[in-house]
């Protein structure tokens, strides 16, 4: 009489020989498959550390003596400008973008004379009626209302650029009048007065470690691991898989 | 015939002024060239849906079995390129940096699972649906009713996506709002998979594949170009962009004394943004975990998806299961390799803020129109998208019809009925369900990728531990498998609710312990292994598996 026991299996017990030779390819392509995806993220997690920017050095430094009413010039246009390369993260909350427009717009206002001041003020003010207006138009009257828009730009960040530092054309100066705010807020809110280095932290801050600082073909190394690498090892696992058990297959004479 | 072409060729040339308007804005006109092109694919997909039209249940559920490997690759390819891979994962790379990346390497690396522990043996097996397989395996009526009941669940949350996607192109091309935009796209898709089924699907899938690849590929070669990285292997070439972007370029940005410029005339220049490509940076609100149980999800998923193992019942020969996995990854990782590179173009070029926020679904289309690619071309790449979304679209409505017509009411309710009657069963399934995968698509609920992850999750939780025991271990019986399909459903469940009680608002208690641990995104995480201990344990208590079906398993699909 037949039994069942006859024909009990598992990936762990197979029946025969084929099937203990089967086994062993397919865990050794789960092992290589595991350790290469999971294995390297586990070891990029096991040795980064938390790596500032320098420009999180620069606001660090600055920003207590910012708050004392401290600071030289050159000072300023440090602390602006770490500001600045937040801002211009596309990373950046909108709650997060609200509160470093206002430290930007509180810091610039702090050191540019009056009557700059509400030369710049009311071309912000003019610069963002013409924004609203430029999603609604079309074509030529598009160029246009998009020209003018340059044109104010260019002549507030000429009245800027002695107090801000920043180049004619850079991304910086773009993103500084992004910044702006129409109104001067005079000082900053107790919540974003509280926020803001917490902000800087949060986005200047990475996880960093040999593996990413280290380039290979242009890439960081980790970046070219996950990315490009393990699709490749990916597809010669599976061309490896093929021609063995096929091998095996035809060796052993198996007809499927 | 000379005439249509000709006709073709004076609608190009009367359309270049417009043209040259369109790209004063990145969305919001009609753009006419983009428009011809999309109409021109679509008509062919139609076109080759009915010249390849099925004619009985066999043709509509298996295409008769008549697919070569290296054709099944491309269909394999075509069927899982979706709106997810041509512009959800570019957009998840977009937004959340590095973590986007587990969707890159979780969409693959399942394909080593499902070559190594069932694609051969499922096609040894013999069954044309996974409902059928489950029922069978586990002769059980009620598990393959269930299974059928999560095949449909699993489409549609698969669909639901891609009319996101289908939407969003139609909405660049045309103009209109999103909601218009879906309707139309979803009556379009289920006017061709209504006429064609499987079999005319498959031809198109080989055609969808080609109009995919060359229409992402040729993109990035000529921004690559442009903007003065390694054009010959873009893939590779895009390496100096990503730590670029890392870096940050100072503007203005002077190639061999020429400014480098995106189309709106702003520097290719960047703050640095180490956070685009460090892994899981705190400032993108991911973390560690995350990427680990996205990756595990999708990998599981892949294995356990309706659709895809649907495609090695179509194969003649059980090698030709085997290859088609290895075509289907290596067309599918052409895709891959290339979409990390349209997220850090796309980085490069609308760091300026003028640009503004961009919809990181449709970063791979915003990308090559800010890189100053021809209109025509770009309007070739969303063409390319929609051509994606389609291909898939069509291989879920037939699998969710499969399950309708052939699972439930074919096996269960009317073992009787003519093949007449279970194609047209098969249709009302699909119309009915594309119309309920419309009115969900319209809510927007999530990036495209995180609504197709929520497939891949179900499928892991429900699926795949059925599979993966039925097919390697003989002790796995009916009861372990009710027992493990209850506890893969509850954690189904479970996520579900939180996420819909989340979005309407509301909160449940843990609601954010259950929104991080079993976030609806991944929660196959511990729902898939849970599921096969479960499945394992009731198993060893109770009754041992018929001998027929150990012999069956022994002999026909273990040799």
């Amino acid at each position: 009489m037949e039994s069942s026991d006859n024909y009990n299996f598992s990936l762990f017990k197979p029946r025969n020989l084929h099937g203990r030779k089967n086994r062993n390819v397919i865990f050794s392509m789960l092992l290589i498959w595991a350790v290469a995806v999971f294995g390297f993220q586990f070891l990029l997690r096991g040795i980064q550390k938390p790596t500032p920017e320098k420009t999180l050095a620069d606001f660090e430094t600055l920003w207590p003596q910012a708050i004392s009413k401290d600071l030289i010039s050159t000072d300023y246009k440090t602390l602006l400008n770490s500001l600045i390369q937040v801002k211009g993260k596309n990373t950046v909350k909108p709650v997060d973008q609200k509160i470093l427009n206002e430290a930007i717009s509180c810091i610039t206002f702090t050191v540019i004379p009056d009557s700059i001041k509400s030369f710049i003020l009311d071309g912000i003010s003019n610069i963002n009626a013409m924004k609203e207006r430029i999603s609604e138009v079309k074509d030529q009257e598009f160029l246009d209302l998009k020209a003018s828009i340059l044109e104010a730009e260019k002549i507030i960040s000429l009245k800027a650029a002695p107090y801000n530092g920043f180049a004619d054309r850079s991304l910086e100066e773009k993103i500084f009048l992004g910044s702006l705010q129409e109104v001067y807020p005079g000082s900053l809110s107790d919540n974003s007065f509280v926020r803001l280095p917490e902000i800087m932290k949060l986005y200047l801050t990475h996880n960093q470690s040999v593996l990413t600082d280290t380039t290979f073909l242009g890439f960081p190394f980790h970046y070219f691991y996950t990315a490009v690498f393990l699709l490749i090892l990916f597809v010669c696992l599976c061309i490896i898989y093929n021609i063995l058990i096929e091998w095996r297959l035809r060796k052993e004479g198996i007809v499927e | 015939m000379k005439k249509i072409y000709i006709s073709l060729i004076i609608s190009f040339i009367a359309t270049i002024p417009l043209r040259a308007q369109s790209l004063t804005q990145l969305e919001g006109s009609f753009k006419t060239g983009p428009a011809i092109i999309l109409i021109a694919t679509l008509v062919t997909f139609v076109l080759v849906g009915i010249f390849f039209r099925a004619k009985d249940p066999a043709d509509y559920y298996a295409a008769g079995r008549k697919i070569s490997k290296v054709g099944s690759g491309m269909a394999i390819a075509s069927n899982w390129m979706s709106a997810a891979s041509f512009l959800g994962m570019a957009g998840m790379m977009y937004g959340f940096g590095y973590n986007g990346l587990a969707y890159v390497v979780g969409w693959t690396g399942g394909y080593v699972l499902l070559l190594i522990l069932m694609a051969a043996q499922i096609r040894k097996y013999g069954k044309f649906t996974a409902a059928d397989f489950i029922g069978d395996r586990y002769y059980s009526r009620d598990l393959r009713i269930v299974s059928a009941i999560f095949t449909i669940l699993i489409s549609f949350a698969y669909c639901v996506g891609q009319f996101g996607g289908i939407g969003l192109m139609f909405k660049w091309i045309l103009g209109f709002d999103y909601t218009w935009s879906v309707i139309i796209g979803s009556s379009v898709v289920l006017l061709y998979t209504l006429i064609s089924g499987m079999i005319g699907a498959t031809k198109n899938m080989q055609i969808q594949y080609v109009i995919i690849v060359v229409s992402f590929l040729i993109p990035i070669f000529i921004m690559a170009f442009k903007f003065d990285y390694f054009w010959l292997i873009p893939q590779v070439g895009y390496g100096a962009a990503v730590s670029d972007v890392v870096r940050g370029i100072p503007a203005p940005n002077i190639s061999d004394g020429v400014a480098l410029l995106n189309a709106y005339g702003h520097d290719f220049s960047i703050v640095p943004s180490p956070e685009f490509a460090m892994p899981w940076d705190p400032s993108t609100g991911t973390s560690f975990f995350q990427w680990v149980a996205i990756c595990f999800s999708l990998m599981v998923g892949t294995a356990g998806l309706p659709h895809v193992i649907q495609r090695f019942y179509v194969v003649p020969k059980v090698t030709d299961a085997r290859w088609s996995v290895v075509w289907g990854l290596f067309f599918i990782c052409l895709v891959y390799w290339t979409a990390p590179a349209y997220s850090t173009f796309g980085k490069l070029l609308s760091s300026n803020p003028d640009v503004g926020v961009l919809a990181k679904d449709a970063i791979v289309v915003y990308t090559a129109q800010l890189g100053g690619v021809n209109s025509l071309v770009v309007g070739l790449l969303a063409a390319g998208a929609i051509s994606a979304a389609f291909s898939t679209v069509a291989g879920l409505l037939v699998a969710g019809a499969s399950a309708f017509s052939h699972d439930l009411y074919v096996k269960v309710f009317n073992p009787g009925a003519t093949p007449k009657t279970q194609l047209g069963i098969a249709r009302i399934g699909t119309i009915i369900m594309a119309l309920a995968v419309t009115i969900v698509a319209l809510l927007k609920l999530g990036l495209i990728a995180q609504l197709v992850s929520v497939a891949f999750s179900m499928a892991a939780c429900t699926i795949f531990p059925l599979f993966l025991l039925g097919i390697w271990w003989s002790g796995s019986n009916r009861a372990g498998a009710k027992a493990g399909l209850f506890a893969g459903i509850l954690v189904t469940i479970v996520s579900l609710t939180y996420f819909i009680v989340g979005q309407s608002g509301g909160r449940l208690p843990g609601q954010e312990f259950i929104s991080y641990w079993l976030n609806v995104w991944y929660f196959a995480w511990i729902g898939a292994p849970l599921a096969v201990i479960v499945n394992i344990i009731v198993s060893k208590f109770t009754t041992p598996t018929p001998l027929e079906i150990k012999k069956f398993l022994a002999e026909q699909v273990h040799n």
